[in-house]
């Protein structure tokens, strides 16, 4: 005879929610990956900037201005070949976005810890409205994002949207691949 | 419940860490380790597996952490992350064939309620668990054995609430008809 459903499903549920144990050695193999980063730049200032940078705010919204500045992000990722002083799997890669309304643009991702302090994008000076920054990448799967004036997330409209993003802004990704 | 159980301590673990004292951050990873543990093991059916996806998620959290902009919240923003991690990890261990095999070890440190419930009461659950679909059995997971609302799997999974509604449904039918058709054999 069998237990009704709702029974069923309860003993599952009490067997699934025991307490499960995985190796002891977890935490240190963590706090000694964790260790190798680079150090984290002591001082709230820029954990303080990097809260106001992407705290969810209520901003006026136009639609035509916005339309207009949907229209002219377009973003494409060039690559150029090694340079001699590269490892020699190390490629540049030039990050494009048309931006012309931004005072400031930084790329963020995996590749820099999405830290908008370290890859600032530069103007093209023949048409201001491009700006550029070129990275040396090692072979590998990078998810990238553009920071425009310090508020605005965008993802590459020219690249692969992450779908694994777990950490709620819109991203790209980019896959180096091995000589 | 939830996964929001987390208080100022956390809060000041994530303060310490973003000003340069690393080590703070073993207290998080003692603090969440066997909660996650465990998603991760029924997720992926196996401790290697589940091993690899909880440092992944850890590792990833602590160079992200910046990107936490709720620290009160860390354990649920964790939370996700490692949703994430199973996944890949998951999509990977399915290219290489090894789909959701037995592991005896991954049990070796649960703490058994009765004598007539384990052992092949529990391979007959994990069993069944590993037989739905990688979308039902998270779904199911994160809303019967994790006890999350609605609301905060549709954050860390990005499915509508709706679709996990039915996703749950769906998985607890197809494990009745799973546990049932066992019961029969």
């Amino acid at each position: 005879m069998f237990e009704p459903d709702e029974e069923l499903i309860g003993r599952v549920v009490r067997q699934l929610r025991r307490p499960v144990t995985v190796d002891a050695g977890l935490d240190a193999r963590v706090m000694e990956q964790v260790r190798r980063l680079p150090p984290r730049r002591a001082g709230g200032a820029a954990h303080a900037a990097w809260g106001w940078l992407t705290r969810p705010r209520t901003v006026p919204f136009l639609p035509l201005g916005a339309l207009t500045v949907a229209a002219v992000f377009v973003a494409v990722v060039l690559w150029r070949p090694d340079r001699p002083s590269r490892p020699a799997s190390m490629s540049e890669f030039g990050f494009v976005v048309v931006a012309p309304r931004a005072t400031t643009v930084s790329l963020v991702g995996d590749f820099n810890d999405w830290d908008a302090a370290r890859t600032p994008m530069q103007r093209v000076r023949k048409d201001e409205s491009v700006w550029t920054a070129v990275i040396p990448l090692t072979p590998g799967r990078y998810r990238y994002a553009f920071l425009v004036d310090g508020v605005r997330w965008l993802a590459d409209p020219a690249a692969p949207a992450a779908r694994d993003d777990e950490y709620g802004a819109p991203s790209s990704v980019v896959t180096v691949g091995g000589s | 419940m939830g996964i929001e159980r987390v208080g100022t301590s956390d809060v000041e673990a994530v303060r310490r860490v973003l000003g340069g004292d690393t080590d703070a951050y073993a207290t998080l990873v003692a603090r969440y380790r066997d909660r996650l543990a465990r998603y991760a093991v029924h997720m992926l059916g196996n401790r290697e597996d589940a091993e690899e996806a909880l440092q992944d998620a850890f590792v990833r959290a602590y160079r992200s952490l910046e990107r936490c902009d709720d620290a009160a919240r860390f354990g649920a923003w964790l939370y996700g992350i490692l949703v994430n991690r199973c996944r890949t990890t998951g999509a990977r261990a399915a290219k290489r064939g090894r789909v959701f095999v037995r592991d005896e070890a991954a049990l070796n440190g649960v703490a058994h309620a009765s004598a007539a419930e384990q052992t092949e009461g529990e391979d007959v659950v994990r069993w069944a668990l590993g037989r739905l679909t990688t979308e039902y059995r998270e779904a199911f997971l994160l809303k019967h054995v994790e006890d999350l609302e609605y609301e905060e799997m549709a954050r860390l999974t990005g499915a509508s609430v709706s679709a996990l509604k039915m996703r749950v449904k769906r998985a607890r039918e197809q494990l009745q008809a799973i546990l049932r058709e066992a019961e029969r054999v």
